[in-house]
């Protein structure tokens, strides 16, 4: 058909004239036989279908934001739990000469040249009053006079002025370090411990400083960091499985059991939790130490190592925390209940628990990860409060929360002390609630907005 | 309508009797005597106590009185911080100034959160949005310990030339109660903002807007009649966990603070184990919360046309 | 804006209702752009009513809200011309295109369940409407308009109903609303995006009925979006039947019926059920999915599911073929057919 043979196409448009392309296309009538089903699959190339999981983990890693959150979680987990082992102090550890120490040092040359020129500026007035009456009397004796009381009187109180002028050694101290251009150097040291380094030991500063009993600040911000980190791990399982448990159950069985389960979790659920657990774990804290005392056997002997008031506040998340976790679960379950093919899978015979677990469960494991990854940061919450307050971890173990507490006394001197545990117990909350939102974006496209 | 205000009025009113009576088994689990101090007195002074506050009568007894004390108002007296001084007494002193701080706080909450969640959805994924965000982000991570501390330092004195606002709070100067006012309600704010972010957007992102759009409304009818008045609703519905939540951030504020409210003292009741304060102290504040939730449930109803009270049954 | 008649005005003669050619919309997402609408080319004219089927993204919405200038971003015009009574509705400011809006056309869509705001009264939202395009208008008389409207659409019972909210009204008698709502300002063009898919058989043929009377009365034009052919059957006068983003097949309502030119249009005539239909007769499904429109292929998108694909079918969009007065179809077979007649008149020439 040669005829039909006309000019090179041109399809500029999408949908030409059909006149134009009769008139300008070269048609052939191999172009109109049959295409083979061969040629149509090969029309469209499926993109791949992914896995839930890879889908999910493909969305967060493009998620800046939880990515970067993640690190840091990472980054604050290798200090909480690998720190430790590098620091040669112990939480518990008393430094003795050691009190007190800011997150800096200066050298014990720099000390020496600043109490020289103190010393030059001040001059001997800022001696002790008691040796500048000590001093006068002598002076007097080899003039061979004696001193009335009242001239001692007048030496001590004005010996105690200048040496309380002299105590604002803070302030003329400084003033000298700012004149001889002395420079803090990062890390505190004890005088001690700067001899020792000066005769070659090597010996790990106080990066964070130390608070009045001489304990090293970052030892016990890692430490008060894992303990917080386990504590939202555990709660966040507890709560998971208990929520999930109670959840589903009510959900699946619906009717009367459900009825009945659901006044159980309405009572619980407008009890106010933060209340109770405060009370619980003042009330039941000395309870548990009485049980440790006159009982023995293992529920007892374990008190002593989990410190009373954290068995009590994991009794309290046992008790009231697992309410909207379950709450969630049943809506899903019911919801996935009218589902058809859970109905299909019911007329085919599938057991109740072959249900939830094989078709029920898969289908809302995105919202309970993320349930629960949300868990973890308002159990931190909770912790550091209780910690503040006093009812929460006890001491010798520590936390940041009873850290920032203790910090309140020397706010004004040491403002370091509240700020090390507070910025790493909010950079902490903080990355778990960017890596659970990344985690809702991801897991669950539908929920983001 | 009625019908259901009864009914949950029965249900509040039966969450706290379960709070009282959970109260009163833990005062009971507590081991010795919870108005005795730490050191053993004579056999004498124990019995001569235990039939003062009637500790001598069975435990049903005890409790029918303890119940019944409660109908009364009667909330025992404190055995250790103020002995023998009415509880209910500490209550009625101290509960005022908690409460003046915590409604400012959930005042300027709402205020400044509700607007900025709104303007973060309009502008959402702008710059706008995008610091808001942060910011709200930030502000739910940071306990009120930490807020409060940090605002203690910098403003009080840690740093001079920013030295504003009094070290020791004063009744009365009005300088005093802005920090504890603000912290206490920079993380409801957040978390406000956060939520009506969320509901604005939710509510820009209905049908109902699209018809108020082909109708040829303008853009602010559309955004502040139809997407503000439905993204409210859920709103109110996080306004009474709110209530509870800014009440126990009072008590970490008022000690930072040294407001002396009813949460300082309640902080100071728990670390002297004094339990006739904390149980009273408890009932109170957990009633308070209990009527709080039950006031928004309620608002929430009646500013929802499509709840049907009547044959509302969950 | 000029005031509404229920009458056309003899000015606007000089025009077609709405031309719609070579429309182009396109969404752009991060996975690249896809291509909603490509190349659409239609008119609707006062009295008619013109029937848009497909299934569900085959972009039949989406071009229906270009009209309207309801596209939400990431979607955009990007290419052809919307003329509305020889207007260009694409270059309208913004606020020309809110006074076009709800005034000259109106919508009305697919759920009446959630496309009236739950919180406001059915009377305060249709004022609303009204009042939105004529400020002039006191309360009491927008209120008056109002229930004259709603009786008009068959409610009775109005200044009660007035004063309801929208979740105390069933399915049908809300989509009623919605119709009421639509026409208040006496629209020349009303697009109704499937509104009649949520409600049940019965209400459906009532809202149909309701339609068609209202048209009588207003002499408006109709867009009737739909995937139910029974439905076009009903209502329309003119089909434009839409696969994947493109149209292929457009025609009066009884060639679409009973001279389709398109597998496409007769695979969803035969997947139809039909009440003559011999009780052995089964319904024959459409196999296969439709396309991905992020990739679209070059060819036609129909053809890896048309039991008469080509080869050609799969290299090159198809062009149009006339096979009747205002009939359409772009298929290669028909221009297989086109070739073979011209070649046939060629050899009787000769």
């Amino acid at each position: 058909m040669a005829e039909n043979k006309i000019k090179r196409a041109k399809f500029g448009s999408l949908q030409p004239d059909v006149e134009d392309v009769i008139a300008w296309s070269e048609l052939t009538a191999a172009d109109f036989a049959p295409a083979t089903s061969a040629e149509k699959d090969s029309f469209i190339q499926d993109r791949p279908s992914t896995s839930y999981w890879k889908d999910a983990w493909r969305r967060f890693r493009k998620n800046k934001v939880a990515m970067v959150a993640l690190v840091v979680l990472v980054l604050v987990a290798l200090f909480a739990f690998v720190g430790p082992m590098v620091v040669p102090y112990s939480y518990d550890q008393f430094i003795s000469g050691a009190e007190n120490l800011h997150p800096w040092h200066y050298t014990l040359e720099d000390q020496q040249r600043v109490a020289e020129e103190l010393a030059a500026r001040t001059g001997a007035a800022a001696a002790d009053p008691e040796t500048a009456v000590e001093q006068a009397i002598a002076e007097a004796e080899a003039k061979g006079e004696t001193l009335s009381s009242v001239d001692i009187a007048r030496i001590r109180a004005s010996a105690k002025v200048a040496a309380e002028s002299g105590s604002e050694g803070e302030a003329t101290e400084a003033a000298v370090r700012k004149d001889l251009g002395i420079r803090a150097h990062i890390g505190g040291y004890s005088n001690a411990e700067l001899q020792r380094k000066a005769a070659g030991e090597n010996v790990f500063p106080h990066l964070f400083g130390t608070d009045r009993y001489g304990r090293d600040i970052m030892v016990r911000v890692m430490i008060g960091t894992r303990v917080s980190m386990l504590v939202g791990l555990c709660a966040a399982l507890l709560v998971l499985i208990i929520g999930a448990l109670y959840g589903s159950i009510s959900g699946y069985f619906g009717g009367k059991v459900d009825a009945v389960m659901q006044r159980i979790v309405e009572v619980i659920y407008s009890v106010p939790e933060v209340l109770v657990i405060l009370l619980l774990s003042t009330v039941l804290g000395d309870a548990l130490l009485e049980y440790a005392n006159t009982h023995t056997g293992f529920i007892a002997n374990m008190i002593p190592v989990l410190g009373k008031n954290l068995i009590s506040m994991f009794l309290a998340f046992g008790l009231l925390y697992w309410v909207t976790m379950s709450r969630i679960i049943r809506g899903q379950i019911l919801q996935l209940k009218q589902q058809e093919y859970v109905t299909a899978a019911r007329a085919l015979g599938a057991s109740g628990a072959r249900i939830i677990r094989k078709h029920l469960l898969p289908n809302c494991i995105g919202q309970i990860v993320v349930t629960t990854c949300l868990q973890i940061p308002s159990a931190i919450f909770l912790e550091s409060f209780l910690s503040f307050l006093g009812v929460g971890v006890t001491t010798p173990m520590t936390s940041l929360g009873s850290m920032a507490s203790e910090a309140l006394e020397g706010l004004w001197s040491y403002p370091y002390r509240l700020l090390f545990p507070a910025i790493i117990l909010s950079v902490m909350i903080l990355a778990f609630n960017l890596v659970g939102d990344g985690l809702r974006d991801a897991l669950d496209p539908k929920l983001k907005k | 309508m009625a019908k259901y205000i009864v009914k949950r009025i029965l249900m509040a009113l039966f969450t706290v009797f379960v709070v009282a009576s959970l109260t009163f088994v833990l005062m009971k689990a507590v081991p010795g005597n919870p108005f005795l101090s730490e050191k053993e007195p004579p056999q004498s002074v124990i019995d001569a106590l235990n039939e003062k506050y009637g500790l001598d009568q069975p435990l049903y007894v005890q409790y029918a009185k303890y119940m019944g004390g409660l109908l009364k108002g009667d909330l025992g007296v404190s055995v250790k911080m103020q002995k023998d001084y009415p509880v209910i007494k500490i209550i009625t002193t101290m509960f005022p100034v908690s409460a003046s701080i915590g409604l400012f706080a959930i005042l300027w909450a709402v205020l400044v959160g509700v607007p900025l969640g709104c303007i973060s959805a309009y502008y959402r994924g702008r710059a706008a949005d995008s610091g808001l965000r942060v910011v709200c982000t930030v502000g739910i991570s940071m306990p009120s310990f930490v807020v409060a501390s940090l605002l203690l330092f910098i403003f009080c004195g840690g740093i001079a030339s920013l030295k504003i606002f009094p070290t020791i709070f004063q009744m009365g100067n009005w300088k005093s109660y802005v920090l504890p006012c603000f912290s206490l309600g920079f993380y409801p704010m957040c978390y406000i903002a956060r939520q009506s972010r969320a509901a604005m957007l939710d509510s820009l992102n209905q049908e109902y807007i699209k018809t108020a759009r082909a109708k040829g409304l303008k853009t602010g009818k559309i955004i502040f009649k139809h997407a503000l008045r439905n993204a409210l609703i859920p709103v109110l519905t996080y306004l009474g966990p709110q209530v509870a939540f800014t009440l126990c951030g009072g008590f970490v504020v008022e000690t930072v603070f040294t407001v002396p409210g009813l949460g300082r003292y309640f902080v100071q009741s728990i670390n002297n184990r004094d339990y006739p304060v904390i149980m009273g102290t408890t009932i109170f504040l957990a009633s308070f919360i209990i009527v709080m939730n039950l006031i928004v449930d309620l608002l929430y109803k009646i500013v929802d046309p499509r709840i049907d009270l009547g044959k509302e049954s969950a | 804006m000029a005031e509404q008649t229920t009458q056309r005005t003899d000015g606007a003669k000089d025009h077609k209702l709405l031309e719609v050619k070579d429309l182009r919309v396109s969404f752009f997402t991060p996975a690249g752009e896809v291509k909603a609408v490509g190349g659409i080319t239609y008119e609707v004219d006062y009295d008619e009513v013109m029937g848009i089927v497909g299934e569900s993204g085959s972009g039949k919405s989406v071009e229906a809200y270009s009209i309207i200038g309801l596209l939400q971003s990431p979607g955009k015009v990007v290419g052809g011309s919307i003329t509305f009574e020889g207007e260009d509705v694409l270059s309208f400011s913004k606020q020309q295109m809110t006074d076009f809006r709800g005034n000259k056309v109106a919508m009305i869509f697919q759920n009446p369940m959630t496309c009236l705001n739950p919180v406001y009264t059915i009377g305060n939202q249709l004022i609303e409407a009204l009042r939105a395009h004529d400020k002039s208008i006191s309360k009491e008389d927008a209120a008056k308009r109002a229930m004259e409207m709603l009786e008009l659409v068959g409610i009775n019972n109005v200044e009660k109903r007035m004063k309801q909210y929208p979740h105390e009204f069933s399915g049908g008698m809300r989509q009623r609303v919605m119709i009421a709502m639509g026409l208040i300002c006496h629209p020349k063009l009303l697009i109704a995006d499937e509104p009649t898919t949520a409600l049940d058989v019965t209400i459906q043929a009532q809202i149909l009925e309701l339609m068609k009377e209202l048209q009588k009365k207003t002499h408006m034009g109709i867009i009737f979006i739909t995937h139910n052919l029974g439905v076009v059957a009903e209502i329309c006068d003119k089909v434009c039947v839409m696969y994947a983003g493109r149209m292929v097949e457009q025609g009066p309502v009884d060639d679409i019926f009973y001279r389709p030119g398109h597998p496409y249009t007769m695979g969803l005539l035969r997947s139809m059920p039909r009440v003559d239909a011999e009780s052995h007769e089964r319904l024959i499904p459409i196999e296969g999915t439709p396309v991905d429109m992020l990739d679209p292929p070059e060819g036609c998108p129909f053809a890896p599911r048309c039991e008469h694909a080509m080869k050609i079918c799969l290299q090159k969009m198809p062009p149009y073929v006339e096979l009747g007065e205002g009939h359409r179809s772009a298929c290669w077979l028909r221009v297989q057919e086109r070739l073979e007649q011209e070649q046939r008149e060629g050899e009787s020439h000769e």
